[in-house]
Formats: C-alpha cells, structure tokens, sequence
C-alpha cells in the first residue's frame, strides 16, 4: 500500500510534528509510514484522511502486490 | 500490544541510571572477579551446595553478594528501559515494540543454541550467566535503533 500524506502535508503546510500532534502520534510514526515502512491501522487511516478532508482511498492507496 | 503492562515514561529515565551503572560494574565483574568487603551477607536460599555435592533447601548461607546486587541491578534497570512507556507511545512504536521482542528472543536463542553446542565444561556457566540477560539487552539495542532510525528524517520540511 502507499499513500500520499507526504503531498498532501505540503498542500496543507503542516510540518511532521503537526500532522502527529493532530492524530495523536508520534512523528517517527508519521516518518514511517511516508517512508512505506509502517500500514496504519484502520483508526489512524481515518484520522488522517479527516486531518485532510478526504477520503480514506484518497490518501492511501492499494497496490498490485497487496 | 497491550499498553497496559507498560510503565509510564519517567521511569524509563530511571531505568537508564540504573542500568549504565550496574552495566559498567557488570563488565568489570565479568572480567576480574572482586567481591566488596561490605556486601558480604547472611542470605535466604531455596537451593544451595550442601554437603557430599548434595543440594541443600530451604537454608541460610553467608556469601558475598557483589555479583547478586550487580545482576539485580542489572536486570531491575533494563526491565524499567523494555517496559516504560515511550513519551509518545504510539501504534507503531507498539509494533516495534512487538518485533523486537520478537527478534530478541530468536537472537537470544539462536546465541544459545550455537554457545549450547560449541562451550564445553566450566565455560558453560559463563553461557548460563550472559544468557540471563541476552533477551533484554538485544531487546533495549533493537528497540532503541529502529525508533531512532525513524526519527531521523530529511524529509521534514514543509
């Protein structure tokens, strides 16, 4: 799965820290999974993607392999 | 995992005074054996030498105990580093968590295995020795590499 949250955090001008304080997370966890290195759970997907105002789908992304 | 069996944060801290000291003590021991004059001790034992090599139960000894309060020190410190709580114990800090744990024990073990098969005779209690703490000291190195990996980002701007 990727997702676009990095583009999305520059289109909203929120630093990492902001986006983490926002869901209640720590920044390595928000580094993590712009680097594709951690899935969310379904909780945390839905926060972000209302950090956002978007849709889940809008932000994370299937791919082939998934 | 569950958070439950966590610690709060601040006792991480005191984790770490705990545990740098009693490591440092730990190596010396483990290169020159030395014993305090003062911790010498009449202490409660549930197995002991007895006498013929026979096991003795449920008795008193006098003994030095600079090994027993190091070691106890040891692993009082590393138990508070393992189990308290991140300031921003997370999700994913949770999943680290989880597999360093994970990959603790198997390391630990694998360690053992090959100690098992290859240390012969006296040297073996050395194994025994380090193999009590193996689990929580590649625990607190894993854990504490892959959290700070993840904190290092250039990807930080805005």
């Amino acid at each position: 799965m990727k997702n676009n949250i990095k583009v999305e955090r520059a289109i909203k001008n929120l630093t990492q820290e902001e986006l983490a304080n926002r869901v209640s997370v720590s920044r390595q966890t928000i580094n993590a999974m712009e680097a594709n290195k951690y899935v969310p759970s379904t909780v945390l997907a839905l926060k972000i993607a209302r950090v956002f105002n978007k849709s889940v789908e809008e932000i994370f992304i299937l791919e082939k392999k998934d | 995992m569950s958070r439950k069996l966590l610690l709060a944060n601040k006792y991480k801290k005191l984790g770490w005074f705990i545990l740098i000291p009693s490591t440092i003590l730990g190596l010396i021991l483990a290169y020159n054996e030395f014993g305090l004059d003062w911790l010498w001790a009449r202490v409660f034992a549930i197995a002991n030498d007895g006498k013929e090599g026979k096991y003795m139960y449920l008795s008193f000894r006098n003994t030095n105990i600079t090994n027993t309060v190091v070691g106890s020190f040891f692993i009082i410190g590393a138990m508070l580093v393992s189990f308290s709580k991140e300031k921003n114990e997370d999700e994913f800090i949770a999943e680290i968590r989880l597999s360093s744990l994970l990959w603790a024990v198997c390391v630990s073990y694998i360690l053992l295995l090959i100690s098992f098969l290859l240390v012969y005779g006296t040297p073996f209690l050395d194994v025994m020795v380090y193999n009590m703490f193996t689990v929580l000291i590649i625990f607190i190195i894993r854990f504490t590499y892959i959290l700070h990996k993840n904190s290092n980002s250039e990807s930080d701007e805005k």
